[in-house]
């Protein structure tokens, strides 16, 4: 085989490897995190949660899926069938695709000369070991387009299904998707600045010394509360506000499509603190000088983790918002304050 | 590449056919869209990966929201049959052939074609490697800023008198409504 062909058969086969290891872990994390939001969620309620299918309910994941698979699949009369079926595909793709450029640990060179460094430029004679499915240059803007086409799903599930209740709760969920969208954007935007990159492994590297969290952290709460309102989590679950909306866009789904639309929802919780993460938190930095830096995927599934924590400890401590309410919150404060925070850090980064 | 750019290519192409002969409007909407990835997929392949990742958060995940939004709210009919010989149907024609020569003539520009079919051309200032020496987004945003500074301010100009009036349109009242 000529080197050529080695070359590109090895980045397919990495590319699989890496695809699947992803796919594997994510669904892992969705399966314990629904139990750890119910688990938690209880003890705040002075509840014992699901605590019968296996020690502590540890199996309690596993029941769940075997009975979404089992649940007969019931549909809405009229309803658009080919949009209807794709909507939950398209939501669960977004949702996993997003996480293709985040990275993990920093690149590992394999053999060669140049050893680990902290950006993939040397790796001479070696093999360098990226942690993330795509090495994009843009890779926060790819992020970024991927999670903006998640709102297809939520508006075509709604609109295809034919039913009052779904079409408002995906109006009103694409409508929050859209303004929130900005404020994310806006918020992500300082670390850029003071990274000077949109590559994820070298914006963590400028963090070496210190966080960008106690650089930006009006960012840093920006980000975060705009990324409660991009998953749809409470006090900002409008669209699925189940004493007026039933459920929302996923009404009318059952069984696994239904399963489908709760993985994404998941999914992009752990995307949302994993970016934060690498935004803010220092991505697999060791939070403290004395501890290994080697322990990288460690530190960075530690971060996430307290992240999606203080994701479901909101959940159940704030009250929903008035849809109203929402929108202004949305457009007049979180994205002017998003706008002064850049008009800040531009200025601190073109004085330093 | 040449198999990714296959599969794009024919996507691209079975959403342009779709929008054009899609019957209820929102699958044309949603052709646009398929067609709109397609491309990014191609501008990636071009190594233009800030340009394939603009493409997607601009146009895909922005503009065709909005119109497949309103197409849904609106929920207008299907469309009425185009008989073949109409005039707008042949005008259109002759635009299309017209924008290809144009398109083709201006990708060519350069580039001349060897006795066994391969392609020849001169690199310009900004080909692949020399951008990605200096990193995409910083060329683009220096060419932006300097070069092209006025027309990039007359675009937001432009932008904001859309904007100015579209706040007009929708702020306005008839005589006797109350406010």
């Amino acid at each position: 085989m000529s080197p050529a062909a080695t070359s590109v058969l090895l980045a397919v086969v990495v590319a699989l490897v890496k695809g699947i290891l992803i796919i594997f872990v994510l669904a892992t994390t969705f399966a314990y995190l629904t139990l750890a939001e119910r688990k938690i969620s209880a003890r705040i309620q002075l509840r014992f949660g699901p605590n019968r299918v296996g020690p502590f309910g540890f199996l309690q994941p596993a029941a769940d899926a075997v009975k979404l698979f089992l649940k007969e699949k019931a549909a809405p009369e009229g309803r658009d069938h080919f949009l209807y079926l794709l909507a939950p595909a398209l939501a669960a793709a977004a949702a996993l695709f997003a996480f293709a450029t985040i990275p993990v640990n920093q690149t590992i060179c394999i053999g060669g000369t140049g050893g680990a460094g902290p950006l993939s430029a040397s790796c001479p004679g070696g093999y360098p070991l990226h942690w993330d499915l795509a090495h994009l240059n843009v890779g926060l803007l790819f992020i970024l387009a991927v999670t903006s086409l998640g709102v297809y799903a939520i508006f075509l599930g709604g609109w295809a299904s034919n039913s009052k209740y779904s079409l408002l709760g995906a109006l009103r969920s694409s409508a929050q998707l859209i303004s929130y969208e900005m404020a994310v954007s806006f918020a992500l935007v300082g670390p850029i600045l003071l990274a000077g990159s949109l590559n994820l492994e070298a914006i963590v590297g400028q963090q070496h010394s210190l966080w960008f969290v106690f650089l930006q952290p009006l960012g840093f709460l920006l980000y975060f509360t705009a990324g409660l309102a991009e998953t749809n989590r409470l006090p900002f679950d409008l669209p699925e506000a189940e004493a007026e909306l039933v459920a929302g866009y996923h009404t009318e789904y059952a069984g696994m499509r239904f399963g489908l639309f709760f993985m994404a929802e998941y999914i992009n919780m752990i995307t949302v603190s994993s970016i934060a993460t690498v935004m803010f938190l220092g991505g697999w930095m060791a939070p403290l000088w004395f501890l290994p830096n080697w322990l990288g995927p460690l530190w960075f599934g530690a971060k996430v983790g307290l992240l999606l924590f203080i994701m479901i400890w909101v959940r159940w401590t704030f009250p929903r918002l008035r849809y109203d309410r929402l929108m202004q919150f949305g457009w007049k404060v979180l994205l002017p304050l998003g706008l002064a925070n850049i008009l800040v850090t531009a200025v601190f980064v073109a004085v330093r | 590449m040449t198999v990714i750019f296959g599969l794009a290519a024919l996507l691209a192409f079975l959403g342009g056919v779709g929008v054009v002969t899609s019957r209820r409007t929102l699958y044309a909407a949603l052709s646009l869209v398929l067609n709109m990835v397609a491309l990014a997929v191609l501008f990636l392949l071009l190594d233009a990966q800030f340009l394939a990742a603009v493409q997607i958060i601009v146009y895909a995940g922005a503009v065709m929201v909005l119109f497949v939004f309103i197409i849904a709210l609106l929920a207008p009919g299907a469309e009425e049959r185009v008989r073949p010989l109409e005039l707008r149907v042949l005008l259109g024609g002759l635009a299309a052939v017209v924008f290809t020569v144009v398109v083709g003539r201006l990708t060519l520009n350069g580039i001349t074609v060897g006795p066994n079919g391969q392609l020849h051309g001169g690199l310009g200032p900004f080909n692949p490697v020399t951008v990605n020496a200096h990193g995409q987004v910083q060329t683009l945003g220096e060419q932006l800023f300097t070069t092209f500074l006025l027309p990039f301010e007359v675009t937001s100009v432009l932008l904001l008198v859309a904007a100015v009036g579209a706040v007009y349109l929708s702020r306005r009242r008839r005589p006797g409504e109350e406010e």
